[in-house]
């Protein structure tokens, strides 16, 4: 087995044990990225002499004795919304083609003094908006178990790079669903985190109420690994959370006896395809003999979230994305007349069109007239939602749903249909509206061989709970599997 | 629900092409007709007063990025400002 | 009433607050610095950049809420009011709409003697936006300095309350007074610290009221007083025309002295406002909300009134005493020593002090004087110790040095001369040698007196007591 296939926690053990060294594991994840990275674009900037140069560092500081922490020496790659200094963030926007943070994000300042070697920064759908990873300005990404087809979105290449080893772990970000969607269709593991739970400073905003980072991996303990670096109270980000966090990894245990497992029947309705549907049920079911107890939820305001999600989201994206004007950084049109023409020449060719669709559905909900019967019911709905789960979770320990309906589809399938784009979310979205933490963990494979997962929600901050049940079932199933590529 | 895309791209400061309204006013219909499926809650908005924030002190932070390293992705730059049409207000 | 037209105003004040680092971020907050020197990614609106919120910020503008007899909403939030500009980096400015943090006050201004109440709406607080600068040297483009981007505003919302330009301004200037009081705004116009946009609008008595234009760029409090007028002559001779006032945002010209169009309420802008996501709740602690009031000293609104009352200045002085924080605090320390009269430290504070203030451009507590030293020294004009004239001559030393008053008087030879038997040795020369003027005076010509006390102050080189100089002469020649 080669280096760049080992899961991170044994990459670990054998760094720790001088086994192997930093610099050896980032030569054999970069010559994994130069053997499959053409079949796959994952990544739209690698980091390679740096990443090696790290890796060294590493390599003294463990020869010297140094005290370091689990994932130091571990290659990751990122989402190209987080801003990484000195290193170009794109958003996979033309508007931001050339930017370079002259500052990190708060998780890349932990992930850096943790010792990990950045490989690159990873394709995604444009500013985060998208669902297959298609609305990348530069080139869509493939799924490795079928190059024909979609990653998934918006984190796709965070998911893709993982699956295919072009990666040992990665970081995401999740608004509505794009950590755990693009995890399902590659067959890894992805962790959305409690809104809160992980600092967004730096994090290039989408929808600031639903935004959260999250990791993912191809095995739980990775996850949870990563996970225990990022987590924490951030002073530079007022909605993060303040209060302690654990070390999900060093606590993570398999021991799932009288875990209570909800099954909300709305998520198992129409549109969810057949097989998909009877994976997530034989998963619960393989849970319940390692002695989980299943009952029977409903949560029925299930079925107007995704207009509650795509009005909030939308509304705080037109907000948050007016920057972008050609003024301070980004793109700037080349012809204009005056002040306004420069803006708009500038945006309207900066960005692609679902941003734009996007940004102009948030503008409408917000303006004059329409605030109450969009925005503001929207903001009721949530209100109801989180109300919903709540009221379960004294019942329940987690809930159990599939990721997404279906398995991956083929690129350029949905490109003309938004609607049609935006329903493969309806099992995520709730799930940022509510600010919950959940986890996608492969659970099936089709008869393309193409994978499905298995979604568990839990209640705010008890992303232990949630780890602990996916890993027991990852003892069952026996996790990933590495595609053929 | 009649939308009126000129004035929202305007708002917007995006510039829709002739050939291409169309195909945003449709797309932007059917979005806005699955949002609107929304249930009328007869209810207000409140303030969450249990999860209050936690306020910054009034520190001055001396380590900072110089003036370069902070312009150096604007478009355009000129006596240490950065450079937009006339404006006229 | 102008020209039979009832006059409505309503003003809407900015001030910047002077707390050390800004509101959304911890960059310098301070005016006058290199263009663009003053910046960090937060208040440039860099991606992924998030706002943290300032505590001095609400801890000052609760206590202006207090100030201006506000109820404060100890749970309040923000809002995002959306608007493209090159001077707001992030395309919205963080500010409060749906609920500020003070509302439903009210100031008590004393205009031409008469005590007016201005209703105050609201006040909020917001983020100031960066500055552009046009110079012919940069043809066809504004440069952008992002300096000022983040510097903490209160906001201060009048409601509609002033009948004319003259209570606008008593208005402007008793905030100002108060802002300063509080130590919360530096109050320097010409830095742009306090700026204000004027709603007015004009209706025939009886009438309902009209339809009011908004008026913004009034930088300064003569210029909101020349703009008033403008506008209200402006709108009278558009009705008398048969015209109709249409609601509009107008920008004024303090050069030209007019003011134009800017926008009609059709093309007003629509910020789309809704609560800011980076931003949590904003709970205060009603602790800490009665704390911040216990803060607030008397107000000089309130002191002048009290002046006028109590102590029976007239409302030039009780205001001239009373917009100056130190003056005030100075007057109010003398007035507790409950020694002399009103009448008696006004005359030095308006008189002497302030003269030397002027001249040199040195405030109070750049002198030695002190509400003892100046008591001291009204103890011994009151007891003759010295003159008037001599008065004026400790007070000099007073403010710049810091001595006994009694030391001064001495060291100067100030002392006035009351012993009878020197005072009457200096008589009987001087009247010896002026028989001419003694006979004058016997003959009736009572100012022959004059000119007899004047020769004997001059004899004594000025330190008799000139009273009983005068006493001992009429003694003599009347003998």
């Amino acid at each position: 087995m080669e280096l760049y296939e080992k899961n991170a926690w044994e990459l670990s053990e054998m760094l720790k044990s001088k086994e192997i060294s930093s610099a050896e594991l980032t030569r054999s994840v970069f010559d994994r990225i130069k053997s499959v990275e053409d079949k796959v674009d994952a990544y739209l900037t690698l980091n390679e002499e740096n990443a090696i140069e790290t890796a060294s560092e590493i390599d003294k500081k463990r020869l010297a004795g140094d005290q370091l922490s689990d994932l130091a020496g571990i290659p990751v790659g990122i989402k190209d919304n987080i801003s990484t200094k000195g290193l170009r963030t794109t958003c996979a926007s033309k508007m931001l083609e050339n930017y370079v943070p002259p500052f990190n994000a708060t998780v890349m300042d932990k992930m850096t003094n943790a010792g990990a070697v950045i490989t690159g920064k990873l394709n995604m759908d444009e500013f985060a908006m998208g669902s297959s990873t298609e609305n990348s300005y530069f080139k869509p990404t493939r799924n490795p178990f079928d190059t024909e087809r979609i990653p998934g979105g918006s984190s796709g290449g965070s998911a893709a790079s993982v699956a295919a080893c072009e990666a040992v772990v990665s970081l995401g970000s999740d608004t509505g669903g794009s950590i755990r969607q693009p995890a399902s269709y590659c067959g890894v593991v992805g962790l959305k985190p409690t809104y809160g739970s992980v600092s967004r400073y730096g994090l290039v905003a989408f929808a600031s109420s639903l935004d959260q980072i999250g990791p993912l991996g191809r095995c739980v303990k990775d996850v949870a690994m990563v996970q225990s670096v990022i987590a924490g109270h951030d002073g530079m980000d007022a909605t993060s959370a303040y209060r302690e966090y654990p070390d999900y990894a060093a606590a993570l245990n398999a021991d799932i006896d009288g875990l209570r497992i909800g099954l909300p029947k709305e998520y198992f309705g129409e549109g969810i395809d057949p097989f998909v549907k009877q994976s997530v049920l034989n998963a619960v079911k393989e849970m319940e003999k390692q002695g989980a107890v299943v009952k029977e939820i409903s949560l029925p305001s299930t079925d107007y979230a995704l207009s509650s999600y795509y009005i909030i989201s939308s509304a705080e994206a037109s907000s948050n994305l007016a920057r972008y004007d050609g003024v301070r950084y980004g793109f700037r049109a080349e012809n204009y007349d005056g002040l306004v023409d420069m803006y708009e020449r500038t945006r309207s060719e900066g960005f692609g069109d679902e941003v734009k669709r996007r940004i102009m559905l948030g503008t409408f909900v917000l303006s004059s007239g329409f605030y109450d019967a969009y925005y503001k019911k929207a903001k009721l709905l949530q209100r109801r939602i989180l109300g919903e789960f709540t009221s379960q979770f004294r019942d329940v320990d987690v809930i159990a749903t599939p990721t997404v309906p279906t398995t991956a589809f083929k690129i350029g399938e949905n490109t003309d249909d938004p609607l049609k784009m935006y329903a493969t979310d309806i099992c995520t979205v709730t799930v940022n509206i509510a600010g919950l933490p959940a986890i996608s963990v492969p659970c099936a494979y089709d008869e393309k061989g193409l994978p499905a997962g298995l979604q568990l929600i839990g209640n705010k901050f008890t992303e232990q709970t949630l780890l602990n049940a996916a890993y027991a079932y990852e003892c069952i199933s026996g996790g990933f599997r590495k595609p053929e590529l | 629900m009649n939308i009126d895309i000129r004035h929202i791209a305007k708002l917007a400061r995006l510039r829709i092409e002739d050939d291409q309204l169309e195909k945003f006013e449709s797309e932007m219909q059917n979005i806005v007709n699955m949002v609107e499926k929304l249930p009328d809650i007869d209810d207000e908005m409140t303030l969450d007063e249990n999860n209050p924030m936690k306020l910054r002190e009034d520190v001055i932070c001396e380590e900072k990025l110089t003036r370069q390293e902070l312009m150096q992705n604007a478009p355009k730059v000129k006596a240490g400002c950065l450079v937009v049409p006339k404006t006229v207000e | 009433m102008v020209k039979g037209y009832e006059v409505v105003i309503g003003l809407e004040v900015h001030a910047e607050l002077n707390t050390d680092s800004k509101i959304y971020c911890s960059c310098k907050n301070q005016f006058g610095l290199e263009v663009n020197s003053q910046v960090c990614p937060i208040c440039m609106g860099m991606p992924g950049t998030l706002p943290t919120l300032n505590k001095k910020v609400v801890d000052y503008a609760i206590r202006m809420g207090h100030a201006l007899n506000c109820s404060i909403n100890r749970v309040c939030k923000q809002d995002r009011k959306n608007y493209f500009y090159p001077d707001l980096p992030k395309a919205y400015q963080i500010s409060q709409a749906e609920v500020p943090l003070c509302e439903n006050g009210y100031v008590d201004i004393l205009v031409d003697g008469e005590e007016r109440r201005i209703g105050v709406t609201r006040i909020h607080i917001e983020e100031d936006a960066g500055k552009l600068l046009h110079s012919d040297k940069f043809d066809g483009v504004s440069l952008v300095d992002l300096n000022r981007c983040g510097v903490p505003l209160i906001e201060i919302v009048s409601e509609p309350d002033m009948r004319s330009s003259k209570e606008a301004h008593v208005y402007l200037e008793t905030l100002k007074s108060i802002l300063q009081y509080l130590g919360i705004c530096d109050c320097k116009m010409q830095e742009g610290s306090i700026r204000c946009d004027v709603n007015v609008s004009v209706h025939k008595p009886g009438e309902p009221m009209g339809t009011r234009s908004e008026m913004k760029n009034v930088n300064s409090f003569s210029a909101a007083v020349r703009g008033i007028d403008y506008e209200v002559e402006r709108q009278i001779s558009v009705l008398e025309a048969g015209g109709t006032i249409v609601q509009e945002t107008r920008r004024w010209d303090d050069v030209k002295g007019i003011s134009t169009s800017m926008r009609s309420k059709e093309d007003a802008q629509d910020y789309r406002y809704f609560p800011e996501p980076d931003l949590l709740t904003i709970v205060v602690e009603q602790e800490r909300v009665d704390e911040l009031k216990a803060t607030i000293p008397e107000l000089p609104n309130i002191k002048i009134l009290r002046y006028v009352k109590e102590f029976g200045l007239n409302i030039k002085d009780a205001t001239f005493i009373a917009e100056s924080v130190e003056l005030a605090g100075f007057f109010d320390a003398c007035m507790a020593k409950g020694r002399f009269g009103a009448k008696c430290y006004t005359t030095w504070i308006l008189g002497e002090l302030v003269k030397f203030m002027n001249e040199t451009g040195k405030t109070l507590a750049d002198t030695k004087l002190t509400p003892e030293n100046l008591t001291d020294l009204a103890e011994v004009i009151e007891n003759k110790t010295i003159s008037n004239a001599g008065g004026k001559k400790v007070f000099a030393v007073i403010l710049n040095e810091d001595k006994p008053v009694a030391e001064i008087i001495k060291e100067q030879g100030l002392a006035q001369v009351s012993d009878d038997s020197v005072l009457e040795k200096i008589a009987d020369e001087v009247l010896a040698a002026n028989e001419k003027s003694v006979n004058d005076y016997k003959g009736g010509k009572t100012n022959a007196l004059g000119y007899l006390v004047g020769q004997c102050m001059k004899a004594s080189k000025g330190k008799a007591n000139p009273g009983k100089m005068k006493e001992i002469i009429l003694k003599k020649i009347g003998e």
